[in-house]
């Protein structure tokens, strides 16, 4: 039958199919060149890359300094992102565009202005240095560009998972004996605890694909993305993949962890 | 004891100004007003959740101005339940149990399950909230705020969003509970019925004042603004008690929930009702449910009396005829019969109307 049939079909669905061809083409654009590089690393390259001392020690140090600025960020962050989702001060507003501001700030910019604000010859750069820590040109600095790039998105992540606690339900719990603290430990915070997870692993997550502002502050020690692009410059494309896919696969890696906690962080 | 003395609030738009108000130990309070009347505010500012700005708040006799929520020994029912979504049935009722106030945990378990038991909430123990319908969760958060014996009870429209079957199920359960539990109770509600079904005292709250309190049967029969007025709604109210009348000779359960000839008694009244329950009551004429007439009534309707003319108020096509049947009485007349029946102040007249036109609350 039915050719009549297809075609009226075809022509009423005509609009999901547009939509979903320009879906396909943007899905493929992304998936293509994550694709293309994984099939382009031969096992034996990626056991190479797996036995190089180098590339062991950028990962290692990308994974410390990554897990370190979360820490730090989470430690300012979740009481500041408290602050912003229950409480009204005065100049919240401005606290809460400052906090995304370091979004729209280009990477390398960021890297020279904590060059600035963080060398030996500035106020706080020189008080660290006179405390015995050095922080440009040391890890130190990695997780200050860590840190500054990473912390927004805990911060905002862990605002929306407080927001999205009723604080009447910690009222409820005062009215049942609990003082402040204790009704935040029982109620707010282990129904805000999953969404403030998925946003420390996000931010962990950036900071480990963080390059433009760390290749400023501290080329040396290497952290994995200004080792791959120091091979990329020195020796090519063939010698940087490698270890970009070892990179690519931690960071897939974490986005699989994300997404399975975030369905039950939203619920 | 609850007692509010030129209590002022101001959260967000909702305002509460100058509110005074006493709730006597063990008494049920009502206060009734439409949304956005400052009800929730209230409840709030009494529990310690909101700044006051003016005025005091005693309950028990103490000012509690510097007392925090947790130290204010009340329960709290808010209209959408607020039951703790990360913890089981058992674990929400049991939740104020947890604060070290002398039980110990076989304690804590006795008290759970005999709340459970009384809310007939055993067999969902174990279960998480999230499958409870909201009957259900409305009993697990009565029982979690009682579980701590407050003796203030704080609840805000907590029939609000049930259906009609579980609200005239809970409202009996409450009651029962505060009767037995001997919590002094203030409830917030904007349906007057409720009122007149629970409260020992009714205050209306309107733009964040008290416009009138008084009891149920005060405020319904004697509005003081044409405000309580159109809120409340106009009628009759009689404060009184049913009495069930043998007669067709079986003694039914006192749960039953068919309907039984009773009477009504109201000094010096005696009415003939058709009853749910036995007790005190309020019930509820229309005025326009009563016929009068200068005669003797030869109808079927059981309850006819003698009664005397306070006063004509003449609406239009309508005349509103008060009438002293030992009891004050307002019967609605078309204005045509009142001129035909040439009905004057100080006639004598007689006045009927059906046992099922009484409404009893």
């Amino acid at each position: 039958m039915p050719r009549h049939w297809s075609l009226v079909s075809c022509l009423r669905s005509f609009p999901q199919l547009v939509l979903a061809a320009l879906g396909a083409c943007l899905v493929l654009f992304i998936v293509g060149p994550l694709l293309r590089m994984l099939f382009f690393a031969t096992p034996a390259s990626l056991g190479a890359a797996i036995g190089d001392a180098e590339v062991q020690a950028a990962i290692t140090l990308t994974v410390v300094t990554a897990t370190a600025a979360t820490a730090l960020g989470a430690a300012l962050g979740v009481p500041l992102a408290l602050l912003l989702a229950r409480k009204t001060f005065p100049g919240r507003r401005v606290v809460q565009a400052l906090m995304e501001l370091p979004v729209v700030i280009p990477h390398p910019v960021a890297g020279m202005a904590l060059l600035l604000f963080l060398g030996r010859r500035s106020a706080v750069g020189g008080a660290l240095a006179d405390l015995g820590l050095e922080v440009v040109s040391h890890v130190p600095g990695i997780v200050a560009a860590m840190v500054f790039v990473s912390a927004p998105i805990l911060v905002s992540g862990a605002q929306e998972a407080f927001r999205a606690v009723d604080p009447k339900l910690e009222r409820v719990a005062r009215t049942l004996g609990d003082s402040p603290w204790r009704a935040f430990r029982r109620v707010t915070l282990p129904l805000a605890g999953r969404g403030i997870l998925a946003a420390a692993i996000l931010s962990w997550a950036r900071s480990v694909s963080e390059f433009g502002s760390i290749v400023i502050i501290t080329y040396n020690p290497k952290v994995a993305s200004v080792l791959i692009f120091d091979r990329f410059t020195t020796f090519g494309l063939a010698a940087a993949i490698p270890a970009a896919v070892l990179l690519l696969l931690v960071a897939l890696g974490v986005f699989v962890v994300v997404r399975l906690l975030q369905p039950a962080a939203r619920a | 004891m609850i007692e509010l003395d030129g209590l002022t609030v101001q959260v967000g738009r909702f305002h509460l100004r100058e509110v005074s108000l006493r709730v006597p130990t063990g008494g049920y309070a009502l206060v009734i007003g439409p949304t956005g009347s400052g009800k929730t505010t209230l409840l709030e500012a009494i529990a310690g959740h909101v700044k006051v700005r003016a005025g005091r708040v005693l309950l028990h006799g103490q000012d509690v101005a510097t007392t925090p929520p947790e130290e204010r020994g009340l329960g709290f029912v808010y209209q959408q339940y607020h039951l703790f979504p990360h913890l089981s049935v058992r674990d929400n009722i049991a939740y104020g149990l947890a604060n070290g106030r002398a039980d110990r945990p076989a304690e804590r378990a006795a008290r759970a399950d005999e709340l459970a038991d009384a809310l007939g909430l055993t067999h969902l123990l174990d279960r998480g909230i999230h499958d409870l319908s909201g009957g259900e969760q409305q009993r697990v958060a009565l029982a979690r705020a009682l579980a701590p014996r407050p003796r203030i009870l704080l609840l805000d429209e907590p029939f609000a969003s049930v259906d009609p079957t579980t609200r005239h199920l809970l409202r009996r359960e409450v009651r029962q509970l505060h009767d037995s539990e001997g919590i002094t109770t203030l409830q917030v509600t904007h349906d007057f019925d409720e009122a007149l079904r629970l409260g020992d005292l009714v205050a209306v709250l309107a733009d964040g004042r008290i416009a009138q309190s008084g009891t149920p049967e005060q405020v319904f029969r004697y509005p003081n603004s044409a405000f309580v007025a159109q809120f409340v709604g106009t009628g009759n109210v009689l404060g009184g008690r049913i009495v069930r009348t043998d007669e067709n000779g079986r003694e039914r359960a006192r749960t039953d929930e068919v309907q039984f000839a009773a009477r009504f008694i109201c000094e010096p009244l005696e009415l003939d009702v058709v009853a749910e329950r036995e007790g005190p009551a309020h019930a509820v004429i229309r005025p326009e449910d009563i016929v009068v007439s200068r005669m003797e009534l030869p109808s079927s309707a059981r309850n006819q009396m003698a009664a005397t003319i306070v006063r004509l108020e003449r609406v239009g096509p309508v005349t509103q005829v008060h009438l002293d049947v030992g009891r004050p009485l307002v019967a609605a007349v078309t204005s045509a019969s009142a001129d035909e029946m040439q009905l004057a102040p100080g006639a004598s007249v007689t006045i009927a109307f059906k046992a099922t036109a009484i409404h009893l609350l």
